[in-house]
């Protein structure tokens, strides 16, 4: 009654499909994995180079001062850590189970997504509060062996790049992220809103 | 169940059930791809809990859900794919409205009325969408009457 002669499961079925073969699909699953993998180590394989850099540096100029061994340990540690937390966060998304109900599934992606927004913001302000203090310590030792206008230089210099970044790189790439992310999480809310 | 089994059992389901939520070819043969890529990578981890169809229509499903957000990044696939193509040719203007209806109703809906016309229990409707079976009920009934509604003002 309610139909009115319109048969829609009849036009449903009626759409034109083409089944791609097997093959392609395989093709495409490897293409899948090999971006999968590129991406992981990308992010790696930057942290391992800047380490072994740094450490290279502490064997071969065999630092005397307790602050440069500090700054060289906070300096690792701040990248060590951001990525760790990007890492997981990416396994996370990854990884959801797709095996849920749509409901519980749509609040994962939402819990995710937050968790993201909360890396991209309060997480990345720290790595930068870390690795920076990381490097000012690093240098004392160096510094503090030249006359006082080339230290002033070198300090004047390094915070001067430091506070470009902190004051306009870093809050342009979090506004920008911001923007993307709270509209998706927004889009995700009001999706999972239908189902309640 | 072997995995090409299931291919060919379930593409032609899959794919209806994501053109309809995109309404775009391309999309939903991407979409459909994605969706075969999750269950070929995570088939042995099925078990024998739930029909197989059920557990497919959850991952196509959430894989539509999914792609809300690459809506945002990327408009079109970018994904040099070469397939058997013989994109729609000349598919009757009522298929052609009836799916341009769905894909326009909130995302959910078009989830729900899709697996109903795939002739699916609306008590395994529920268990995927994760809904009550009586607000499945009531939900397919109100998309009905809108879809009516939508083909009586177009004169279809």
């Amino acid at each position: 009654m309610d139909n009115n002669n319109i048969d829609f499961k009849d036009l449903w079925k009626k759409q034109t499909i083409s089944q791609p073969n097997i093959e392609d699909l395989m093709t495409r699953l490897k293409q899948f994995k090999k971006t999968a993998l590129r991406s992981l180590w990308v992010a790696n394989f930057l942290l391992a180079i800047t380490s072994v850099f740094i450490i290279f540096i502490w064997y071969y100029f065999q630092p005397q001062f307790i602050s440069t061994k500090i700054g060289i340990v906070l300096a690792i540690l701040s990248m060590a850590f951001y990525l760790t937390f990007y890492n997981r966060l990416m396994n996370n998304y990854k990884n959801i189970d797709a095996n849920q109900t749509n409901h519980e599934y749509l609040q994962k992606l939402i819990e995710i997504k937050k968790k993201q927004q909360f890396m991209q913001s309060t997480v990345l302000s720290w790595y930068f509060v870390v690795l920076l203090t990381g490097i000012c310590l690093y240098m004392y030792e160096y510094v503090s062996r030249m006359t006082v206008f080339y230290a002033l230089l070198t300090y004047g210099i390094t915070l001067l790049w430091i506070g470009f970044n902190w004051f306009y790189l870093r809050p342009k790439q979090i506004k920008k992220q911001q923007e993307k992310i709270n509209q998706l999480i927004g889009k995700f809310e009001e999706v999972n809103a239908q189902l309640e | 169940m072997e995995f090409e089994q299931i291919y060919k059992t379930y593409w032609d389901r899959i794919f209806r059930l994501c053109m309809g939520f995109v309404n775009d070819y391309d999309i939903a043969q991407d979409l459909a791809q994605e969706t075969f890529i999750i269950v070929w990578q995570k088939l042995d981890t099925f078990r024998n809990e739930s029909a197989i169809g059920t557990w497919i229509f959850r991952i196509a499903s959430n894989n539509c859900l999914r792609q809300i957000e690459k809506d945002k990044r990327f408009p079109k696939s970018d994904l040099p794919i070469h397939l058997s193509e013989e994109k729609q040719t000349s598919i009757e203007p009522q298929i052609q409205f009836l799916y341009k209806c769905i894909a326009e109703l909130p995302e959910t809906e078009r989830i729900i009325i899709s697996l109903e016309l795939e002739d699916i229990k609306q008590a395994e409707i529920a268990t995927i969408v994760g809904l009550s079976e009586a607000n499945v009920r009531v939900k397919i009934h109100r998309i009905k009457e809108k879809l009516t509604q939508k083909f009586k003002e177009n004169g279809q």
